[in-house]
């Protein structure tokens, strides 16, 4: 199974490392439409651009900067920001076990499901397990992509997850969003209660569905009984083979086509 | 007041209507990088570049294509997206009351607070519907429209607020199933030994006590660089696996550590 990993290292508790990978554990349910250039249906792709140069810019040729001041940058290589914490930009390091249910939901930011590589697979069945028979989850920090993360990873149906949780000075202070301490008359407490008390039911999510996913997939129905899907031009591979001038006299020779359509 | 708001309708289920605003929980900060160009650290920006002529294209000269196969598109232009729009409206319509321990951890997305929008003149009914939910210990099933999407949430209480949080669909969820796990034999030695470690290794959640280390890293970081100083590179630390043979023995060594 080809699961797209987002990062790999090893997940420890105490002297116990087994190794991992991170992947998704939501898929984003909104239909996506790439971007086309109208006049031919090529293919659009964000890139890095100079607006001095005008160019397109390689990968190898880019670097980040910090504005300290207006125009004046201090610039980070990869190597430099994965060695800010390398402690932890490999490995999460489990430091305690709680229990979720002390968790406030709004500590909750992103789910992701860890899996086993090549050889942790009974070390991870073993956590995956003893967290299910203790009811507890493991509190961790994590570095992914220059951002560190507090981590709870739970036991779920067999498999370990990994939420990443905000930390305390994220969370906005509410005090103010609080009404002024008002009385709630016994009369409209009953009566609130009661018409919820009408609307109790056993939650079943698969209910509700995303409308305009439905309503954009009808549409798209609709549009290739009436015509055919256009088709984008083939392209070559970015950096293709061949020697410089011959690419370049190819692309000149499209341009010139296309040019003349 | 934590940030201004950012929109304003009201909850309506049965004869009840409680006008409310919506304020962010959350906020995140971070230090930003721009991406430069290597050789004269001028600012890049990112921009829709077209495959063959490899020049950026203006957003006139764009169309939007669902690719129904390898290269195939069926191109939409913005009328007919506008018509697939959810229609807008202000209200956060309550479908159900559920046990808030039916809601899966793993369907929460964002969550805002509500605060009463005063201006109406049913601000009461905010009290009174806070002090049920927690009461009754459920939570209100929702949809709504914001900006031309279409949600779908759960309004909790917390304290004497108001909090609504937006849900996954729940094919939105991987499932566990296809992630081709295998089940593995395990002893039950092993696993009382794990459980005693994880029981030593137990404590209460204290938030207070976590805070984002690496952004201080990484600022000492810029500041040194800033003055000159030459920054070590040092290589993450890679931890070797536990061979599963060995398994026993580790979680014995743990054990005998932190008791």
């Amino acid at each position: 199974m080809a699961l797209q990993g987002i990062w790999s290292g090893t997940i420890s508790f105490s002297l116990v490392a087994i190794p991992v990978q991170l992947v998704k554990a939501i898929e984003a349910g909104q239909v996506s439409f790439h971007l086309l250039h109208s006049k031919d249906y090529s293919r659009l792709s964000r890139r890095m651009f100079c607006p001095e140069e005008k160019t397109m810019v390689p990968p190898d040729e880019i670097i980040r900067g910090y504005e300290i001041v207006p125009g004046k940058f201090i610039l980070m290589t990869d190597e430099e920001l994965e060695s800010v914490s390398p402690e932890r930009s490999r490995t999460i390091e489990i430091v305690e076990f709680i229990d979720m249910k002390e968790v406030d939901p709004i500590y909750y930011d992103h789910p992701y499901y860890l899996v086993p590589s090549k050889g942790g697979e009974k070390a991870y069945q073993l956590l995956v397990e003893v967290m299910r028979r203790t009811n507890k989850a493991g509190l961790a920090k994590f570095v992914l992509a220059e951002r560190e993360y507090l981590v709870a990873v739970t036991s779920r149906e067999g498999a370990l997850a990994l939420t990443t949780l905000h930390y305390n000075d994220e969370i906005l202070p509410d005090a103010d969003i609080a009404p002024k301490k008002g009385k709630i008359e016994a009369e409209e407490e009953s009566r609130m209660k009661k018409s919820i008390e009408q609307m109790i039911e056993n939650f079943n999510p698969g209910k509700y569905s995303d409308g305009r996913r439905k309503k954009l997939l009808d549409l798209l129905a609709a549009k290739v009984k009436e015509k055919a899907p256009v088709e984008a031009p083939a392209v070559e591979e970015e950096g293709g083979e061949g020697p410089a001038d011959l690419v370049a006299a190819l692309e000149e020779s499209m341009r010139k086509v296309k040019e003349n359509r | 007041m934590p940030g201004g708001t950012l929109w304003k309708g009201y909850i309506h289920f049965g004869d009840t209507d409680v006008p409310v605003k919506l304020h962010a929980a959350i906020k995140e900060e971070r230090i930003q990088f721009h991406l430069l160009h290597k050789h004269d650290q001028v600012k890049l920006r990112q921009q829709m570049i077209c495959a063959y002529e490899k020049q950026p294209v203006p957003t006139e000269e764009q169309s939007k294509g669902f690719e129904v196969e390898d290269g195939k598109y069926i191109i939409v232009n913005p009328e007919e997206l506008e018509q697939t729009d959810p229609e807008s409206n202000r209200m956060i319509e309550v479908h159900e009351f559920v046990k808030t321990a039916q809601i899966d951890p793993i369907l929460l997305d964002r969550v805002y607070y509500l605060e009463p929008d005063m201006a109406g003149i049913q601000g009461k009914g905010y009290d009174a519907f806070v002090k049920a939910l927690k009461e009754m210990d459920v939570e209100g099933i929702c949809t709504w429209t914001m900006r031309k999407r279409s949600y779908f949430g759960a309004l909790q209480a917390r304290g004497k607020v108001l909090r609504l949080s937006t849900l996954r669909y729940a094919d939105e969820v991987v499932p566990v199933e296809s992630l081709g796990l295998q089940e593995a034999l395990l002893s039950e030695k092993e696993l009382k030994i794990a459980g005693d470690l994880i029981n030593q290794l137990a404590a209460s959640f204290e938030p207070r006590k976590f805070e984002n280390e690496h952004q201080k890293k990484l600022q000492d970081m810029i500041e040194k660089k800033a003055r000159g100083e030459k920054i070590a590179v040092l290589a993450p630390k890679r931890l070797k696996p536990t061979e599963s043979d060995e398994l026993l023995q580790v979680l014995e060594a743990s054990l005998r550590k932190v008791a």
